[in-house]
């Protein structure tokens, strides 16, 4: 269970789960408001963790993903607002395809316990 | 020239399976299911048809990003249709489609078939309420929450909402093409349509956009009432459904709605008690914005109850 929400102002960082958990090509949703909708999500690309605000920039706040942690295409190569269809690179945020065309997600920094477990920044 | 209403929305998907399990958890009924697609059925028969967006039998979309690939609409005899071929044929390819169908194209470049409709007849009460002094009230003894566990299934085929480039384009083709009328429009985004043989607010509606939001918005089918169409959101929730407006109760057209996220690059509605229209109504307008979208909005939360076992906060911490 997370600790603290990101999105709080407060300090701690929220712990997500064991790092070895998000398989490349594969995304997880953290509800860390706990209020029932995913606040972030972390996606694992060419190896590397990056994590994202559940916030597509078509419209503020829209949770992006179909079912819980569908937040990718089939192939793994976009993160996709499954609200319009708008698509992501997963590398960098930015979108490429759909109604926010060149606009981009926020990032959520992520760093990595002594434990393994994967933490979420608070947002500065 | 009266068109009745949606028989079926074509969508090319990424996965058939995906497509598939969101489909019938949404409580459509799976029909002639291959690996390859399928048809996906309300109790009318209605239905929304999905194959994988790279098989060549669907038609192309309007633009890219599209997974809409064709809207068919029901029509009761082949006079209307020919009616529709004759009409269009005037400035656009018709084509005879093998099952008697005809395949078009509107003025935004949405693919159009017609057909005479599949609407099966069906008669089977809808919600009641038990409304003090109301001359329509349930049978006594009837239940007002069905046994848990109770099938709940969309009636049928309701609406679908375009993002059009050339709104005033879009909405002439509708009225003046194929027998639309507007019944309400909202200022700034775009109108409300009903065709020619259809009581319901609106079949249609079109919202202007930049050309590279071209495609669909939403979609939704009528379900039974609001205790069902809520109940039928809740357990699609539950299931790990992403919500994104809802439950609440639309002002124009006043049917309940609720919105979720979709594997078909829009989002999939479940709606229920639509108001009906005549010719006889006169088409309001209105701003939009949140007051005059909705006259309430409720967010789902986790079931809970006040009582032995619950904590000093209750569910409010």
């Amino acid at each position: 269970m997370p600790d603290q929400d990101p999105d709080s102002g407060a300090s701690a960082s929220a712990r997500l789960c064991p790092e070895a958990e998000i398989v490349e090509g594969a995304a997880r949703g953290f509800d860390l408001g706990e209020d029932g909708v995913d606040t972030m999500f972390v996606v694992r690309t060419g190896g590397v963790l990056r994590g994202w605000r559940n916030a597509c920039p078509h419209i503020d706040g829209a949770p992006m993903a179909w079912r819980k942690d569908a937040y990718l295409n089939a192939d793994g190569s976009r993160i996709v607002c499954h609200a319009h269809g708008a698509e992501f690179l997963p590398e960098t945020g930015l979108c490429v395809s759909g109604p926010c065309l060149g606009r981009s997600l926020t990032s959520v920094p992520l760093t990595l316990g002594v434990d393994g477990f994967v933490l979420a920044e608070p947002r500065k | 020239m009266k068109i009745i209403g949606l028989d079926s929305l074509v969508f090319g998907v990424e996965s058939v399976p995906d497509a598939a399990r969101f489909l019938v958890d949404y409580g459509l009924t799976p029909v002639d299911i291959t690996a390859s697609g399928g048809r996906f059925e309300a109790l009318d028969g209605t239905s929304i048809e999905i194959a994988h967006q790279a098989d060549p039998r669907l038609p192309r979309p309007p633009a890219p990003g599209c997974r809409l690939r064709a809207t068919v609409m029901g029509v009761n005899d082949t006079d209307t249709l020919a009616q529709i071929a004759a009409e269009l044929g005037r400035d656009r390819e018709v084509r005879k489609l093998t099952d008697g169908s005809i395949e078009s194209v509107d003025d935004s470049g949405f693919v159009l078939r017609f057909q005479v409709t599949v609407r099966r007849p069906f008669s089977l009460a809808g919600e009641i309420s038990n409304a003090p002094g109301s001359p329509f009230l349930r049978p006594i003894n009837s239940l007002g929450v069905p046994p848990l566990g109770t099938i709940i299934r969309p009636r049928t085929l309701s609406h679908v909402v375009y993002f059009v480039p050339d709104v005033l384009k879009a909405e002439a083709f509708y009225v003046n093409r194929l027998g639309f009328r507007c019944t309400d429009r909202f200022t700034g985004a775009g109108p409300f349509l009903q065709p020619g043989g259809s009581l319901d607010h609106h079949t249609h509606f079109l919202i202007g956009a930049p050309p590279h939001m071209q495609g669909a918005e939403h979609f939704t089918f009528h379900f039974g009432g609001p205790s069902e169409m809520i109940a039928n959101g809740y357990r699609f929730a539950e299931k790990g459904y992403q919500s994104f407006w809802g439950p609440g109760r639309h002002i124009l057209g006043s049917n309940w709605f609720w919105y979720f996220n979709s594997p078909f690059g829009c989002h999939i509605e479940m709606d229920a008690d639509m108001d009906m229209h005549d010719a006889q109504w006169k088409p309001r307008e209105a701003s939009l914005g949140a007051d005059t979208s909705q006259t309430f909005l409720m967010k789902m939360r986790p079931k809970w109850s006040p009582g032995p076992g619950t904590p000093v906060n209750g569910d409010y911490a």
